[in-house]
């Protein structure tokens, strides 16, 4: 296991997969997704998951996560097993380490960006004022600072997009989980949520992990596992430096 | 806190409207039907509660005013006897049959015989005092305004009781019966037009206590004294509460009552409920996400419960206003209404526990914001 390169990270990994085992049973077919599948996740790096449609990208995402339970093996995240966890204690883990940008936006139609943002923060104990600060700060990283009135009939696809990583920023989480978060945008849009998930592996610290089977943002991540058929076929650096994205489109 | 809620309820109050409209509705419908059963039956014991008098005597095993046989009048001098007792009146109830001054047909009337001096107990709450006086004139009589038609007469008209001539002098209001139409007198011309031959006494004996709270007491010490012939006695209350119970089982008005309430209850539920589940169903996978993000499934449960809160409060709050337009209306139109705090208190209950019913059957729709199901 490498150490990444110029960012200072701690010497345990943020994410350890061991032996990791998981099937779906439907009816008389059993489908083997994850088969003995290990792995480790830096922090303070955007590692990028890629790989054809169905070899197990999304259920490893969900299992690394903790949204998923596994059939063997162990998931460990900053050091907690998740196995171990009940669900009251795996919402609490959540509540307090992760955040998730999905494929969809999922935004609720009578919120305002603003309040979408916040809404998560008034569950995490803390004081009104103090969420309304973080929500505006993460709002603001994620360029959105004059759209904060408006509600998601009112934004554009990637604005919704980024609402939605404004709202899993703010929380600070030391776990960043994102499922195609471009698929459902253009090449400019996707260009600029890859950027800023980036951004925020380096400038927070946290352990961004991105499931895309998009080409264009493989050269965009710290670090590329390319899965194939639950398995980790190949395990990739980029050293060489961001190409700013408005090179790339143009 | 972000009020996820009542903000979704704001910006989706087209997807909320039915719910709301059923709730409403449910309550109306529930708060119109209380307050008519009330009101019509409460007009069987209006002779008591229109009353001043606070203990009755009258013969064993009646059971609503309506179906007194006579006493022996002799029985007032026995309940005089009692210091607490501080008046006593007669009262004769026949009933009659009315034959206008236009051709009719005959009309089943309830003469009450009173007694019409000033400080009489009977009717003393309805019947204004100038009305009462005139009622010491032989044959006269005072009817309700609203009976006027029916009984084809106008004041100061002429028509017959069982054959007997009487005298319209004066129109009153409140003194609306069931089943029958009520016709004031004097206790001398009620004697004159009772026909019955085995009518020899008052039907009752009315008494008022210089403590109104003792009637209970008195009421129980007055009777089992059979020196006099038979007769028993009640509390105001008692036997006007008496009343109201022989004609709400007796007609099966109180099953009708209980039976709609539960149909209304149900269909309003159902209403309800599938509504808010299509809400919830409508954001749920927003609902997941703010699992994912660690929001528990017991703060999500009380959105859904308090979207469901609102929906009964705002339904609740248009079936008041509506209701009270309707009832005013109602009385306006002489329609027998009533609305007690009880009853009140009972639509409101209905509303609220139709809303939580629903609200809880939304919440199990919260199993599907399963958060894994994001990931695909
Ligand atoms: N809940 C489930 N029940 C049954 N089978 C499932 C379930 N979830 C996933 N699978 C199966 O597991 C396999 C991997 O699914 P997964 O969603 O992880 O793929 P993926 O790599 O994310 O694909 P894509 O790139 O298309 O999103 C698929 O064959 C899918 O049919
Ligand atoms: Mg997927």
């Amino acid at each position: 296991m490498q150490t990444a390169s110029a960012i200072p990270s701690t010497a345990q990994p943020a994410l350890r997969a061991e032996a990791v085992s998981k099937a779906f049973v439907s009816g008389q077919q059993r489908t083997q997704v994850l088969a003995g599948l290990s792995l480790s996740i830096n922090a303070a790096e955007l590692t990028l998951i890629s790989g054809p449609s169905g070899c197990g990208k999304s259920t490893l995402l969900s299992v690394l996560s903790g949204l998923q339970k596994i059939d063997s093996g162990r998931v460990l995240a900053l050091g907690s097993e998740l196995g171990q966890l009940d669900l009251r204690a795996l919402e609490r883990f959540r509540l307090q380490h992760t955040g998730f940008v999905f494929q969809g936006f999922n935004l609720f139609p009578a919120l305002s960006a603003f309040e979408q943002v916040e809404l998560p923060l008034n569950h995490m104990g803390m004081t009104r004022d103090e969420a309304r600060a973080r929500a505006r700060r993460s709002l603001e990283e994620v360029g959105l600072a004059h759209r904060m009135k408006l509600r998601p009939s009112e934004l554009s696809g990637g604005e919704k997009q980024r609402v939605a990583i404004a709202r899993a920023l703010a929380k600070e989480p030391e776990l960043l989980f994102a499922d195609e978060p471009t698929s459902a945008l253009d090449a400019a849009n996707g260009q600029m949520i890859i950027d800023i998930l980036h951004r925020i592996a380096h400038t927070h610290g946290t352990t961004v992990l991105c499931v895309s089977h998009d080409p264009r943002l493989v050269i965009h991540a710290d670090r590329v596992l390319a899965m194939e058929d639950g398995r980790i076929l190949s395990d990739r650096r980029n050293h060489a430096p961001i190409i700013d994205s408005k090179e790339i489109s143009s | 806190m972000v009020a996820l809620a009542r903000k979704t309820l704001i910006y989706e109050w087209r997807r909320f409207l039915p719910a709301m409209l059923a709730v409403g509705f449910a309550g109306l419908l529930q708060l119109l039907q209380i307050a008519l059963v009330l009101g019509i039956f409460g007009s069987t014991s209006l002779y008591i509660t229109g009353s001043s008098a606070d203990v009755w005597v009258g013969y064993p095993g009646t059971q609503s005013v309506g179906q007194g046989r006579s006493i022996d009048a002799d029985v007032a001098s026995r309940i005089l006897m009692d210091p607490a007792v501080e008046r006593v009146e007669q009262y004769l109830w026949v009933d009659g049959d009315w034959r206008g001054p236009r051709e009719t047909g005959g009309l089943s009337v309830f003469v009450s015989g009173i007694d019409p001096s000033a400080n009489g107990l009977m009717f003393s709450r309805v019947l204004p005092l100038a009305l009462r006086r005139r009622l010491a004139e032989p044959d006269a009589i005072i009817v309700d305004r609203s009976d006027l038609q029916q009984l084809g007469v106008g004041l100061g008209q002429y028509a017959t009781i069982n054959g007997h001539s009487v005298h319209v002098v004066g129109i009153s209001q409140g003194l609306r019966a069931l089943g029958g139409i009520n016709v004031l007198c004097s206790l001398d011309t009620a004697r004159r037009i009772d026909n019955d031959p085995t009518d020899n006494g008052p039907t009752y004996l009315v008494a008022k206590l210089r403590d109104p709270a003792q009637a209970g007491q008195v009421a129980a010490r007055l009777r089992g004294d059979t020196a006099f012939g038979p007769y028993t006695t009640w509390s105001a209350a008692d036997f006007a509460s008496l009343s109201v119970r022989y004609w709400l089982f007796d007609t099966g008005a109180g099953a009708g009552v209980l039976f709609l309430a539960g149909i209304v209850f149900l269909v309003g539920a159902v209403i309800t409920s599938q509504t808010l589940i299509a809400a919830v169903n409508g954001s749920v996978r927003e609902y997941a996400t703010l699992n994912a993000l660690g929001v528990g499934v017991a703060a999500l449960r009380r959105v859904v419960l308090e979207q469901a809160f609102w929906v009964g409060a705002l339904g609740l709050l248009g079936a008041g206003l509506l209701g009270i337009v309707l009832l005013l209306l109602a009385r306006s139109q002489n329609v027998p209404v009533v609305l007690n705090l009880p009853a009140a208190l009972a639509c409101i209950l209905l509303v609220l526990g139709l809303a939580a019913v629903s609200g809880l059957a939304a919440m199990r729709s919260l199993r599907r914001a399963d958060p894994a199901t994001l990931l695909r």
